[in-house]
């Protein structure tokens, strides 16, 4: 019961406060109607301005109306001609329709043709490509072309400057041309002169040439007589001096003395015949025999020619000096005759009573030094300047000879003593010349009466 | 030994002298009968002659030969290699005797088997020459050197 009654007693005083709240708002309403009330009295004044514009509006609405019956009839004549027009336009629309239907057929045609030039163009569009590459390639060539030609210009600069000069000197030329032509003309006169004194020539030197190659017949022919001869001359001599020998000997108790001094004279006489005889067979054989060049020692000739006198040195006491060195090319024997032949006769024609003095010397000289120590002398001309030659100095302390015969004593059978004095072929100096001439040498003499003889050999080393 | 010791006839010294030259073949013997020596010369005129005489006597040879070399029909030089080529004359001592002396014919006739080599001269030189050559082959009948070939 207690819950009963508190829960009316809540629900009475819930009420209460309803009925409060009831009031209030009450008031508000009232108040909000009072508002509304006031308001509505100016809208109804509003209103009474509006009616007045509205009536006005209205009697301008008629005068409106009016207008727009004049406007209604003048659009009635307006629609009759449209309709007029509109019949024009469909004539019209049908002309129309047929030049549509044209060029839809034209169309079609044109695509039929858009379609070959599409195919024309792609064609084109690869032969562009390609014209493109090729355009590349001439591009480059083209570039390569400017360099070429800027350098060709340069070239084509320089060779006009070069033109430029040559025209000049050609300018010369002509000038020096006309001279030469000149000249030449004059020489081409001289020439004709020179061929006619140069066939005469010609002629005279066949002619000398023939008389040469005779004369070294001659010559050959000569030597070999010489050689042969001597040779065979010697047998029959041989032969005369073994039949005055064996009858000397065998025969000799039956010959008066003037028989046997007769004898003895036929022996000599034979005995020299064979000396010349011999000497002759030397002297022919210096340019026809064995011709055997070799390098040799000089002094050693020397030596041994020395040896072979070895007796009459002793006999005369005689003193024989060699000095220098000298290698040669030579033909052994035959200087050993030059040497023996010398000192042979240094030997002989020693002064009487007064110890003979032999001096040999050695030295080496260009041909173009010793020709010019002997300018005087022809014969030196045949001396080579730039080769090197030996030239050896002999001397002698013996009795000499007259200058005037230094050629003559060099001739064939020269003999400047009589064989009684001295006996001799007179071949000895001949010899040595001859042989000295085949090693393409040169040998003089000097002297004067009573003072000694000097010979200077000359002859190349190799 | 070239010498015979006895004087019997088989033991004197047999020389042979093939020269062409009548008078060279006189002196020849003139300077053999000068030396003092018991001999028995046989001589041919020509190499032809040599050359038969020779090979008919193979068993009883002389005990030298002098061979002259310019020699008519057959030449010295010739005969020389004839001899050396056959068996049975090739010890037969050959000594040259002529008028020329060349070296290279001389190398030539040394190589061919030559002993001795005499050029032919005056009376009284030749005397010793020939007896100088006897002598050397009494000591020794084989070939000589070289530097000994040329007698003078």
């Amino acid at each position: 019961m207690k819950t009963a009654l508190s829960i009316a007693k809540n629900k009475l005083a819930l009420q209460s406060r309803e009925k409060g709240k009831r009031a209030a708002e009450l008031i508000v309403a009232n108040k909000k109607l009072a508002y509304q009330n006031k308001e509505k009295g100016k809208r109804a004044a509003e209103l009474i301005i509006a009616n007045k514009e509205l009536a006005f509006q209205n009697k301008e609405k008629g005068k409106r109306a009016a207008e727009l019956i004049v406007a209604n009839k003048e659009l009635a004549f307006q629609n009759k001609e449209k309709e007029k027009k509109a019949a024009k336009l469909i004539v019209a629309n049908k002309e129309l329709a047929y030049q549509n239907k044209e060029k839809g057929k034209r169309a079609a045609e044109l695509i039929i043709a858009n379609k070959e030039l599409a195919f024309q163009n792609k064609e084109k569009g690869k032969r562009a490509a390609e014209l493109i590459i090729a355009n590349k390639e001439l591009a480059f060539q083209n570039r390569e072309k400017e360099k070429k030609a800027a350098k060709l210009i340069v070239a084509n600069k320089e060779l006009a400057f070069q033109n430029k000069e040559k025209g000049k000197r050609a300018a010369e030329l002509i000038i020096a041309n006309k001279e030469l032509a000149f000249q030449n003309k004059e020489k081409g006169k001289r020439a004709a002169e020179l061929i006619i004194a140069n066939k005469e020539l010609a002629y005279q030197n066949k002619e000398k040439e023939k008389r040469a190659a005779e004369l070294l017949i001659a010559n050959e022919d000569l030597t070999t007589f010489t050689y042969v001869s001597s040779h065979d001359l010697q047998e029959p001599l041989r032969k005369i001096k073994n039949f005055v020998t064996v009858l000397l000997a065998e025969e000799e108790k039956n010959l008066s003395p003037e028989g046997k001094n007769y004898l003895q004279r036929t022996n000599h006489i034979a005995k020299r015949m064979q000396d010349l005889i011999e000497d002759l067979l030397v002297y022919a054989r210096a340019k026809s025999g064995d011709q055997k060049f070799e390098k040799t020692d000089l002094s050693k000739i020397v030596g041994e020619v020395i040896a072979d006198y070895d007796e009459t040195i002793k006999d005369k006491r005689a003193i024989i000096s060699c000095n220098g060195f000298c290698f040669a090319r030579i033909i052994r024997f035959q200087f050993s005759q030059v040497i023996n032949n010398l000192i042979g006769n240094s030997l002989k024609f020693s002064k009487p009573k007064i110890q003979p003095e032999i001096q040999i010397k050695f030295e080496i000289k260009s041909g173009a030094e010793i020709k010019s120590k002997n300018k005087k002398t022809a014969n030196f001309d045949a001396l080579v300047p730039k080769i090197n030659y030996c030239h050896m100095i002999y001397t002698d302390n013996g009795i000499g000879f007259d200058p005037q015969y230094k050629d003559r004593i060099f001739e064939v059978f020269q003999r400047l003593h009589s064989k009684e004095e001295f006996h001799g072929t007179g071949m000895g100096l001949a010899i040595c010349k001859r042989i000295i001439e085949n090693h393409k040498g040169i040998i003089t003499a000097d002297s004067e009466l009573g003072k000694g003889s000097r010979f200077d050999v000359y002859f190349p080393i190799a | 030994m070239l010498y015979p010791t006895e004087t019997s006839e088989a033991e004197l010294l047999r020389i042979m002298l093939a020269d062409d030259d009548q008078d060279d073949r006189f002196f020849f013997n003139k300077a053999l009968h000068k030396l003092d020596l018991k001999y028995l010369l046989t001589t041919a005129e020509d190499g032809e002659q040599l050359m038969d005489f020779l090979n008919q006597n193979v068993q009883d040879l002389p005990h030298v030969l002098f061979l002259d070399l310019n020699m008519p029909r057959k030449n010295g030089s010739e005969c020389l290699k004839e001899i050396r080529q056959n068996k049975l004359l090739e010890t037969l001592p050959v000594i040259i005797y002529s008028t020329s002396l060349h070296r290279d014919i001389a190398d030539e006739l040394y190589k061919n088997g030559a002993h001795y080599y005499i050029k032919k001269c005056d009376f009284d030189p030749l005397l010793k020459i020939i007896s100088k050559a006897l002598k050397l082959l009494t000591i020794n009948t084989l070939q000589p050197s070289r530097d000994n070939f040329i007698l003078s």
